[in-house]
């Protein structure tokens, strides 16, 4: 891997899991670059990472998931990163596979998504058909074909880094990665195997989940056709 | 309902649509925003398309006129629409105060630190 990674790891509320995720992070992926960035939890997210002396930029309020990882993104366009890659704090994702998504964004890749769907058959349950809604959205008004949309564990290259850091509507969601293909980012899936999280809770209920499959159903397939395209400057990396 | 309130209807709806387009074209607008402003230019249009929705809302009411109706749920709606927005308003201005607040005790820690 000769490119330079941030691993951005967003928390909420994560002191069930921080310490043992990132601690798995440091101690088996020393070569890895990486943030925590607490979003103003009201557990004791922030006093552990401080007690283990984790990398860590302490928001002092919340702004929910969106402007959290772009509070990442920035950080790592800043510092001159080459790539990012959001890594859930609950333990769903696991490390092994950021090596061969940076290799795919050597090969040019814009975005690399860590996908549970590439070879492997989709469960059937609410939560997947959610998935096959959204990915039948994207198919419809891009023409691509994204087998696990709603997969968290995304890898961006700096230059839709770039794009991320500094525009409103770019939450890291299917909604952006439908977007910015549209744009002609180039979209690559890996197969990884993601983990059950062991503590605490997802922020994704019921009533959410159905307020998050309106947002994205509506901004992929009505506001999608109407956003301006932006240009992706030539020459990744 | 006459025809030319359903086309009225029709045209406040045309006109809503274009605008939140436009300020999310500027971004202006989150998406996440965006949702109830459509979500109420669809009302307008169901409520043209289908006057017996208004029709038979307002019998079961024993409102006069469906006209009225119409108008009952869009002040319904904005009121609805207003109470969220204050909340909103509220919880903006308890984290301007948070973030207020810490900026300038960090920034009295750090000078505390110099001396």
């Amino acid at each position: 891997m000769s490119i330079k990674v941030l691993v951005i790891i967003p928390a909420y509320n994560e002191a069930g899991n921080i310490e043992r995720v990132v601690g798995n992070l440091e101690k088996n992926y020393p070569q890895l670059d990486y943030v925590v960035i607490n979003d103003g939890s009201r557990d004791d997210t922030a006093e552990i990472c401080r007690k283990n002396s984790f990398h860590l930029i302490d928001q002092p309020v919340n702004l929910g998931l969106s402007g959290t990882f772009q509070t990442g993104i920035k950080y790592a366009y800043s510092h001159g990163y080459d790539a990012a890659v959001q890594f859930d704090g609950d333990g769903q994702h696991r490390p092994e596979y950021i090596e061969q998504m940076a290799e795919e964004i050597e090969k040019g890749a814009d975005i690399v998504i860590g996908s549970r769907f590439v070879n492997e058959e989709k469960p059937k349950s609410l939560r997947m058909f959610g998935s096959n809604i959204i990915q039948t959205l994207i198919r419809l008004t891009s023409g691509r074909n994204i087998k696990d949309p709603t997969s968290g564990m995304r890898m961006y290259s700096r230059r839709v880094m770039r794009i991320l850091a500094f525009n409103m509507n770019m939450g890291p969601e299917p909604d952006t990665v439908a977007y910015l293909a549209r744009c002609g980012a180039k979209v690559k899936e890996i197969q990884v195997i993601m983990d059950e999280r062991i503590a605490g809770e997802s922020y994704l209920n019921l009533s959410a989940s159905a307020r998050y499959m309106m947002v994205m159903s509506v901004s992929i397939l009505l506001i999608g056709a109407f956003r301006p395209k932006i240009k992706l400057q030539e020459g990744s990396v | 309902m006459s025809l030319t309130f359903r086309i009225l209807l029709i045209l406040a709806a045309i006109w809503a649509f274009r605008f939140v387009i436009i300020e999310i074209r500027k971004s202006k607008l989150q998406i996440t925003d965006s949702l109830s402003w459509f979500f109420i230019t669809l009302v307008f249009i169901l409520l043209a398309l289908f006057p017996q929705i208004a029709e038979h809302a307002a019998e079961l009411l024993h409102i006069q006129s469906p006209v009225n109706l119409v108008y009952l749920v869009v002040i319904a709606i904005l009121i609805f629409r207003i109470f969220l927005l204050t909340v909103r308003v509220s919880q903006l201005d308890n984290k301007v105060k948070e973030l207020t607040q810490r900026l300038a005790i960090d920034e009295t820690d750090e000078e505390d630190e110099k001396k």
